[in-house]
């Protein structure tokens, strides 16, 4: 088909093909869905207003993709089962190729037409939330995100098939790493199947589209009375928001396209947030809005522990989160399920393994505040945490029951990555005092393993430097005597012996080794040496002792038949060597002895002590890093050894 | 900066360690003496107070 330009059946007015695969035009004048058929036009029906949902794409707007322009011809509103709508603009390319691009909590999706064999996708009862679906093609295998039901809503301009109002679909999101994405449309039969991925507004040209008007929603808020208490309600996304909380009666309210109808009451002051909903402070370049606040909980052996997240809006970004646990702080976003690999307690998440740490059904508690979903207190997912810290990924993974007359099970799995926030950072971007916290958050980073580096560094040199002294150090023999002595007169006496005079050079150490026949026996030498010239002196000590014997049949020995000492080189001179020396506990007897003197002897002991003492720190700080991440796990429900060091 | 000021320590540690290698240091060294001029005459040495200080050896 071709471009066409005719007339609304329904109203006259003047409607326009632009598209030569479009089957739909919606009249902008009576919005009659007005289908083109090989011979006529024909009326299937009104659809309805395209509720406003903020969106910074509209028809008409031009961008490119891989080099090839496009004109967005096209808008279809799709109504979640969850609450809340998405948008799918239909992209008409130069080249004559046609694709969607879907918006969904301010993330973008683009995607084109599958030709393949569509037989062999499952059905959607035979699908489920993670499961890989190897017939649609990608890098890896896309894994399935969500089974949703949806309703076509709204639409204007061109679409590309013949649009239903009301019509109900199943569909399947799949997920692939290199944000690959791709639907399962099962309103066909065979079921289409689209394929792209995430993309952004810069991606696609179109990162000014409508800047200044978003900029503006960001600070403008729609003030509404509660349906409650008639106290007022300011919606700061109005477009967005299918949940607020009342904060004058505590009530939530339903928010229907700008109708408002009281839930339930949540009761006075049960929990108060540290951070005002309302608050703007700045993340990651970019000043978000707190816009909600809800109170969460999981039961654990008995016990139910409770943290709180804020939402947080930007209307150029989309929304993110901040995670307040046990005073803990994490800044979190969503991420691409495709991207994360599961592999039981470890999951794989752009080349980094996360450990796991918590799993556990998280119930709602409380909210405050606007969200994009119809959120419920009491509203329960399946929540996995896995940490690497600074980072933690959650999964969450929501279930709906098959619908009435249906075998589907609808749902979704989502995962999202928190990234630990210090609270002096928090209480300094939104000017508030918190409450510091007590113990190790499952993400809370070690803040002084960078100092393992610099040992590593430091020990490099140190061996270097060693290695260096080890080769252009070189031993010379100075004297080697044997001294004979006369039997000692008592166990007390001492016998005295000088050597000949000797010359020691400077800048030299100085290794003394006595060696004596002792035999069950011990003699001790007292040495000095004396420079000749000035009178200095240097002492040392040398105990030579040998025992051996027969102890339970067994054969014993200690000491030996040598010792050595090394000392500190002394000034260049000629020297004397004095000895005096004792024995036992044959006295009686006679004594030998030789001393042997070299020097500039490689020395370890002073290796080893430098290798000590800049090991002492990095020791102490490895002794509190198992500390600390004994004290983490301690609290993990797979915690088991505090062996996770490699995790940081 | 924790880090910083350890790699600086530990660079004058090691320093320390080169140093004593080249001039022939030693940890744990006895102190050192000065004979008095009289203690030494033309052949030797007299006994003197100061090497007796005492024996610690033995069984």
């Amino acid at each position: 088909m071709t471009a066409l330009t005719a007339n609304c059946p329904s109203c006259g007015a003047p409607v326009n093909f632009k598209s030569g695969s479009s089957i739909v035009v919606i009249c902008a004048y009576c919005r009659t869905a007005v289908a083109r058929t090989d011979r006529e036009l024909r009326d299937i029906g009104r659809v309805a207003e395209i509720v406003e949902t903020g969106s910074p794409l509209q028809l008409g707007l031009q961008g490119t993709w891989r080099a090839v322009n496009f004109e967005l011809t096209g808008r279809a509103q799709m109504g979640h089962e969850a609450g809340g709508v998405w948008d799918e603009w239909y992209a008409t390319f130069a080249n004559g190729s046609t694709g969607w691009l879907a918006e969904a909590q301010g993330r973008f999706y683009l995607t084109f037409l599958q030709k393949i064999d569509r037989n062999v996708i499952p059905p959607p009862e035979r699908l489920q939330l993670g499961m890989s679906v190897s017939s649609i093609p990608g890098l890896t295998p896309p894994i399935v995100a969500e089974i949703g039901f949806a309703q076509a809503l709204g639409a204007s301009g061109e679409i590309p098939y013949e649009l239903t109002p009301g019509r109900t679909f199943y569909y399947a999101d799949l997920s692939g790493s290199g944000n690959m994405f791709a639907t399962i449309d099962f309103s066909d039969t065979p079921p289409s199947v689209y394929t792209g991925q995430l993309v952004t507004l810069a991606e696609l040209g179109l990162a000014d589209a409508r800047a200044a008007e978003r900029e503006a929603r960001m600070v403008t808020a729609v003030s509404l009375s509660c349906p409650n208490c008639g106290g007022p309600l300011a919606l700061h996304a109005p477009d967005r928001t299918e949940r607020v909380g009342c904060p004058n009666c505590n009530s939530l309210i339903d928010v229907n396209q700008g109708k408002l109808s009281f839930l339930k009451s949540l009761g006075a002051g049960k929990y108060q947030p540290d951070i005002p909903v309302g608050a703007v402070a700045e993340f990651e370049g970019a000043n978000y809005l707190v816009l909600g606040f809800v109170v969460r909980s999981v039961e654990i052996e008995g016990l139910r522990y409770f943290w709180s997240e804020y939402l947080l809006y930007h209307p150029h970004i989309g929304f993110r989160w901040l995670v307040n646990s046990d005073n803990h702080w994490s800044f979190v976003q969503a991420v691409a399920p495709g991207e994360v690999s599961d592999e039981g307690n470890r999951v794989q998440f752009h080349g980094k393994s996360f450990r796991i740490f918590q799993d556990a059904p998280a119930r709602v508690e409380y909210v405050m505040g606007e969200f994009y979903w119809k959120v419920e207190v009491g509203e329960e997912v399946l929540a996995a945490d896995y940490v690497k810290p600074p980072e933690m990924l959650s999964r969450e993974v929501t279930r709906n029951p098959p619908r009435e007359g249906s075998k589907v099970e609808t749902g979704e799995v989502n995962w999202s990555l928190g990234r630990y926030v210090p609270r002096k950072e928090i209480e300094k971007k939104f000017n508030v005092r918190l409450q510091p916290p007590s113990n190790v958050a499952p993400n809370q980073p070690f803040l002084y393993k960078s100092i393992y580096p610099y040992w590593a560094v430091l020990v490099a040199i140190l061996f270097i430097v060693g290695l260096f002294t080890l080769v252009v150090s070189g031993s010379n023999d100075v004297m080697t005597r044997n001294f004979s002595f006369e039997p000692l007169q008592n166990a007390e006496a001492t016998q005295v012996a000088f050597s000949d005079p000797f010359e020691l050079v400077a800048r030299r150490n100085i290794r003394v080794q006595a060696t004596s026949a002792v035999s069950n026996s011990w003699i001790y030498v007292a040495g000095d040496f004396i420079n000749d010239d000035t009178g200095l002196v240097q002492t040392f000590e040398l105990p030579v002792e040998y025992y051996y014997g027969v102890e339970d049949g067994e054969n014993w020995a200690e000491g030996s038949q040598s010792a050595r000492t090394l000392l500190s080189a002394l000034p260049a001179g000629k020297y004397t060597l004095r000895l005096e020396t004792q024995w036992g506990p044959q006295f009686n007897a006679p004594a030998n002895i030789t001393i042997k003197i070299d020097q500039g002897h490689t020395s370890f002991f002073n290796f080893l002590m430098a290798l000590l003492v800049i090991s002492i720190v990095p020791l102490g700080i490895g002794f509190w890093q198992f500390n600390f991440e004994r004290r983490r796990w301690s609290e993990s429900m797979f915690g088991g050894s505090s062996s996770s060091s490699s995790d940081d | 900066m924790l880090g910083k000021a350890y790699f600086a320590i530990g660079l004058a540690v090691i320093l320390l360690f080169g140093a004593s290698s080249f001039l022939g240091w030693e940890l744990g060294t006895p102190s050192r003496e000065v004979l008095p001029a009289d203690a030494r005459g033309p052949n030797g040495y007299r006994s003197f107070h100061f090497w007796h200080y005492g024996f610690h050896g033995g069984k």
